[in-house]
Formats: structure tokens, sequence, C-alpha cells
């Protein structure tokens, strides 16, 4: 065994950074009303809101009550899919937190027409300068979809000719 | 238009893990500490410059004196085994990201000549070969990075 030894403080050159990593496992029920949402996504490629029968506010996502009068909820509306950019942003950062996709996205609030509520989703096939408030978009649908909101890939911008 | 037939829906779970990676700056006094591990495959404390109590993991300030610690003293690489714990339950070790298979063992070494002790794996998972006690010593990883993972575990000294 070595002996004691004592050592003055000394100028330290390279300080260390130390690197770790917490992982979050994080599962939750949809619960009956996301559920039955996330379905029509995934085996119709159809987005369901929900009306209110007392204020007739039609909600996208759907939710079990509504949020102005407490009413419970059962009413589904079909909608049409495509809707109009309310707000967007580009991100120009990644981090973790995020669902996988590339360096810089467009994140955008959109009102899908016969819903009242705005969805937040990501905006594909165009830059931000080619957007604005009111730009016409519709959903792109992944192939293989899983029962997310993930299922749609993106919005685009609808161009005329396509529309 | 409202479409109400479709009736006991399959319920769906969300899964969305999430990694949080985080960086710290160990310090000049952790970076000391940690170079040494890598280095030197050594130990060293900090002293306490008024109560003389050897700190490790090394701290710049003593707990109770509010004093600096002013000194670095080896300590180790051999100590005492002061309690001791196998782990059955798997969890994610947040310097990995992983999970550690079970069992492993895990315990609080007094290194010599420190006041403090420090936590570990320990090489020996079975619980009936672990005592309060016994000496242990630590075992160093081949490759070493500077951190606390450096040392593989502590095992009982032969």
């Amino acid at each position: 065994m070595a002996e004691q030894k004592s050592k003055k403080v000394k100028a330290i050159d390279e300080t260390l950074i130390s690197h770790q990593v917490l992982q979050v496992p994080f599962n939750y029920s949809a619960g009956p009303v996301a559920s039955r949402f996330l379905i029509a996504l995934r085996d119709e490629k159809k987005i369901f809101g929900i009306r209110c029968p007392q204020c007739k506010v039609v909600y996208l996502p759907p939710r079990g009550n509504c949020g102005k009068c407490l009413s419970a909820l059962d009413e589904w509306v079909e909608l049409k899919g495509r809707g109009k950019i309310q707000s967007f942003t580009k991100v120009n950062y990644q981090e973790s937190t995020h669902p996988s996709h590339p360096e810089q996205f467009i994140l955008a609030v959109i009102k899908l027409d016969g819903a009242d509520t705005g969805l937040t989703h990501m905006v594909g096939e165009a830059g931000e300068d080619e957007l604005e408030v009111g730009t016409l978009v519709e959903p792109v649908f992944r192939e293989y979809r899983k029962g997310n909101i993930l299922d749609i890939k993106y919005f685009r911008p609808i161009k005329k000719g396509r529309a | 238009m409202g479409e109400q037939e479709k009736t006991g829906v399959e319920l769906l779970d969300i899964s969305s893990p999430a990694n949080f990676p985080y960086d710290y700056s160990c310090g000049k006094i952790g970076s000391f500490f940690f170079k040494a591990l890598r280095d030197q495959q050594k130990f060293y404390g900090r002293k306490c410059s008024e109560c003389g109590k050897v700190y490790i993991p090394p701290r710049p300030v003593c707990g109770p004196c509010y004093a600096p610690t002013n000194e670095w003293v080896e300590v180790g690489p051999q100590g005492v085994l002061e309690c001791f714990t196998v782990v059955h339950f798997s969890f994610l070790d947040p310097m990995t990201g992983k999970k550690r298979p079970v069992p492993y063992g895990y315990g609080l070494i007094k290194l010599d000549r420190a006041d403090s002790r420090i936590q570990h794996f320990l090489s020996e998972s079975d619980a009936s070969r672990l005592k309060v006690g016994m000496r242990m010593e630590a075992v160093f990883n081949e490759e070493r990075e500077g951190k606390l993972s450096d040392i593989k575990w502590f095992k009982p000294v032969e």
C-alpha cells in the first residue's frame, strides 16, 4: 500500500466534462376518446373531431369533455382533412425529446375545416418563406401507421391544381 | 356529420420515451480526482484545512467546518466494506442510459486514510459471500475515460 502523500493544489490544465444520459421511459393510456381518434388515423386515414352538443364547438384533437361547458362529448365529426395555417415557426435545433425528424422543421398550428380548435403538427414539403398565416394545407399520412399522431407525417401546402 | 355507431374501441397505449442527455463540468477538484483515476489508477481525497477530515469523493469545502479543503491525500486503493446490498431490481443507470443486468452487489466502501465513503459496484452478487468489515480493493477498467465508472467494481481482498 502506498504511503500517505499529500500534494499542493496545482493549476488544472484540463477540466473534465461528465456526460450522462437520463433515459425516461414513458407510456400512457390514450383512453377511449383519443384511442378512437388515433385508430381512425391508423386504419382509415381519417381525421375526426368531436362536437359539443351544447356549445357546438368541434374539438381537434378530440376530448372527452367540453372545456367551456363541461358537457360529455360523443358526437364524432369527420373532418375533410384540409385546413389553414393559423401560426407557424421554424425549429432550428434538434433535441432528444423531439419526435425523430430532421435538424430543422416547421411546427404549425393548423385549423382544419370543420374544427374550431387548432391542431399542432409539422409542415413539410415547403420552406418557411413559402408559408403564411392562412396557407391551405393537407395531411400526408405515413405508409406504416401505428396509432400515433405521427401517423400523419406532416401537413403540406395544397398546390394549385392539386386542390 | 355525426357518426356514433363505433363502440367498444380498442384502447391504445402511447409510448414516448425520452433521452435527457446532460453534461456538467467536474470543476478543478473533480477533474483532478478523475484524472488521477484515469491516468494513475489512484484515489485522491481532499483534506479539510481545519478538522483534517479527508473527503472522497473530494469536495472543495468541509461540511461541518465550512473551511476550504486545501490538500490532496492519496487514499485506498484498499478499504473496508461498511455496508452493502444486492440489487435485484433493474433500473436505468443515468451514467449509461441502460439497465445493468441484475443481480449485482453495491456497497459503501471506506478507503484507507479516507474519512468518508464511496459507493460502487461489488464483484460479488452473492450476499452470503459479503460481510460488513471485509477488506475490499478497487478493480480498474483497462480503458479509462476519467469517470467513476473507470472503476469496474470493488472486490474482496484475497
